[in-house]
């Protein structure tokens, strides 16, 4: 009996109204819109501007993915959240968003696999609807990072790059075999783990949080970056990961109409769309808007570019990330 | 169907007994013993987070599959305790065992994250996608526990420590799965922070003293959730795979409180055939199924070619059942 294939029935992206623009920036930190925007492509993102979790963001970018699939909450038969932001230590943000969707039954639980998250996340659902094992799964990105980031000149480094947001995709069974998700393809290295890392709370020292974590020159509850140590990597991996997914299809990048590539720095995306070649109309971002909001930024611009007309019916789509871990990951959609 | 190729263990060194604690606790180890059915557990020393029991499980999974590092093509880690905030253990591991480039994904399920792991790998087995996997679990709560009074009801229950499968697209493994979740009472055993939902950030100095970075559990619920959770999904996981209780010949169960554990396996028939974890190592959520069944491999409890059924219930909640073929 052949597989079914999975295929993105709906999507919907949710961020939290307030803006946080580089000039705003510059009154919490020593830093300029021009540093900003010159180095990552920043102009803004959203901060939460009141208590909000991973889950609640999720929550809203669900119900407009499972509006336009058209599918009721209740009806999902698995529900998978990519985030290294949860609401709680424990349980996952997979279980507060059933919470808040009022949906329960199906297992839910969490990936954590930072910017990689939501390709994880998509792969994973992929197996579980070719297996059978699925028909409709909710696919959540979500992030608050704006808690847990240094918002002074400390932190700048980092801080002026993440922002809170969410999106979602409702992955369904397509019996047509020629759309949906071609393949998706998973890697990692360990190596690099404290490249681009967050140490505490860490079950590994004891105790896990400890008053000196929340102080000093470089807190251990904020997250670390070798900022051109990852520059490096991403523009490699991200190269050989879309690469992969082509070749794995016998497609060149020639059969590419659009690109997606997770929204990790303006500057990594040109670099990538250069190696290829790729004109700016084959390729989306929007991180000038959002910041990098590692799991949820792949279905935040998918979604933008779809409603921007750059995605159509046959359309041949590779999104594609690279962050902490390191991981890095791609698939092939065909739309 | 996945097969078993190889499984695995990994314990800490030092060994606490409640005498050790009774102090902390302000509990006799009489005390300890009786509220919590918990003779003993061991303990992680500084710079031992999960993926370092894990590497040592996973070592002997793979040396019993005849197999090396890079023979592996995913590497799949449950826990609830992370090595760091991010990235998650399975990157970590990886790094330890030398898999160069494969993917890592880590997942989070609590208690049941070791069920909910095997049944994403027999997903990606199947699909063809992967023709090896490690399927790791392993937590350290030591180093987030209460040692003082306030923790001396669930402090005890914990234990750290790591458990691994090896498994093969080709052969009779996982017969069959069913895993679910339901968050309608999460607050009934979670543990709120460091939360991401706090502003302005995650976690502040004038936290400590309210505790809410230790672990809390709603007693009365959970148990009374647990043995109603642990026969019903043990019931669907044996459907799943077409099989019978009488099929069975070791039942493994596991729970924060030993005898809700032991209270399922009475209530489906079938105490005599069930190890349950945790009298003598705590409650290691994402790994105690698999020590324990490595444990009673060790004594001969299970040989190859039996049909074994994994099962157990935990926070979020999720719970989940595994039927597998040694």
């Amino acid at each position: 009996m052949r597989m079914p294939n999975s295929r993105i029935v709906g999507l919907g992206a949710y961020v939290p109204d307030s803006v946080v623009t580089n000039a705003d920036l510059t009154r919490l930190m020593d830093t300029t819109d021009e540093w900003i925007q010159q180095r990552t492509g920043i102009r803004e993102r959203r901060h939460i501007a009141e208590d909000t979790g991973a889950a609640d963001l999720g929550a809203e970018a669900a119900k407009r993915a499972l509006a336009e699939a058209g599918v009721r909450a209740a009806d999902v038969d698995l529900v998978i959240f990519a985030t290294l932001s949860p609401d709680y230590d424990f349980p996952s943000s997979a279980c507060v968003l059933q919470k808040r969707l009022g949906i329960s039954g199906m297992p839910a639980f969490d990936v954590k696999n930072q910017c990689s998250g939501f390709l994880y996340g998509l792969s994973i659902a992929d197996q579980y609807i070719r297996t059978g094992k699925a028909r409709r799964v909710l696919l959540v990105g979500g992030e608050i990072h704006s808690t847990g980031i240094d918002l002074t000149t400390r932190g700048r480094d980092v801080g002026v790059i993440f922002g809170d947001g969410a999106g979602a995709a409702l992955v369904a069974a397509e019996s047509d075999s020629r759309r949906g998700v071609l393949s998706t393809h998973l890697h990692a290295e360990g190596k690099y783990a404290e490249k681009l890392w967050l140490e505490a709370a860490a079950s590994r020292s004891r105790p896990r949080l400890t008053p000196e974590m929340l102080e000093g020159d470089r807190p251990a509850i904020f997250p670390r970056m070798d900022g051109k140590y990852v520059f490096k990597h991403a523009v490699t991996r991200f190269t050989e990961v879309i690469t992969e997914a082509l070749e794995r299809n016998g497609l060149g990048i020639d059969a590419l109409d659009v690109l997606i590539p997770h929204q990790a720095n303006l500057r990594i995306s040109q670099m990538v769309a250069m190696g290829f070649n790729l004109t700016e109309e084959r390729m989306f971002n929007n991180i000038d808007r959002y910041g990098n909001t590692t799991a949820a930024s792949i279905p935040l611009a998918l979604s933008e570019a779809i409603a921007a007309g750059m995605i159509r019916e046959g359309s041949l789509v590779c999104l594609a990330a690279f962050g902490a871990g390191f991981t890095w990951a791609s698939a092939l959609i065909r739309w | 169907m996945p097969k078993i190729l190889g499984m695995g263990y990994d314990l800490p060194a030092r060994r606490v007994d409640n005498e050790e604690l009774a102090r902390e606790l302000g509990r006799s180890a009489e005390e300890i013993e009786k509220r919590t059915g918990v003779t003993s557990r061991s303990y992680a020393e500084a710079g031992e987070g999960p993926s370092h029991f894990a590497a040592a499980a996973a070592r002997g999974a793979l040396a019993e599959a005849n197999l090396t590092a890079k023979d592996l093509e995913f590497l799949i880690f449950a826990t609830m305790t992370p090595d760091v905030t991010f990235p998650g253990s399975g990157c970590y591991l990886q790094h330890k065992l030398g898999c160069e480039t494969i993917g890592a994904l880590d997942v989070r399920a609590q208690c049941a994250g070791l069920v909910f792991a095997l049944d994403v790998a027999d997903r990606f087995l199947r699909s063809g996608q992967y023709r090896r996997i490690l399927v790791a679990g392993g937590d350290v709560h030591s180093s987030g526990l209460d040692f003082s009074p306030a923790g001396a009801d669930v402090t005890p229950r914990f234990g750290d420590g790591a458990a691994v499968f090896v498994l093969d697209a080709e052969g009779e493994g996982v017969l069959g799965a069913a895993v679910r979740s339901d968050a309608t009472e999460l607050e009934r055993f979670w543990c709120e922070f460091p939360s991401s939902r706090r502003r302005p950030v995650r976690f502040l100095q004038s936290d400590f003293a309210a505790g809410k970075h230790f672990p809390k559990i709603d007693e009365p619920y959970v148990r009374k959730s647990g043995l109603e959770k642990i026969p019903s999904i043990v019931e669907e996981a044996l459907s799943v795979a077409n099989l019978r209780r009488a099929d069975v010949s070791r039942f493994v169960f596991q729970h924060v409180f030993p005898d809700v554990a032991e209270g399922a396996a009475e209530a489906l028939g079938v105490r005599e055939r069930t190890s349950v974890g945790g009298r003598d190592g705590g409650h290691v959520a994402s790994a105690s199924l698999g020590i324990t069944l490595c444990r009673d491999r060790e004594a001969g409890r299970v040989s190859p070619g039996d049909v074994v059924c994994l099962a157990t219930a935990g926070a979020g909640e999720c719970w989940g059942a595994a039927v597998l073929r040694l």
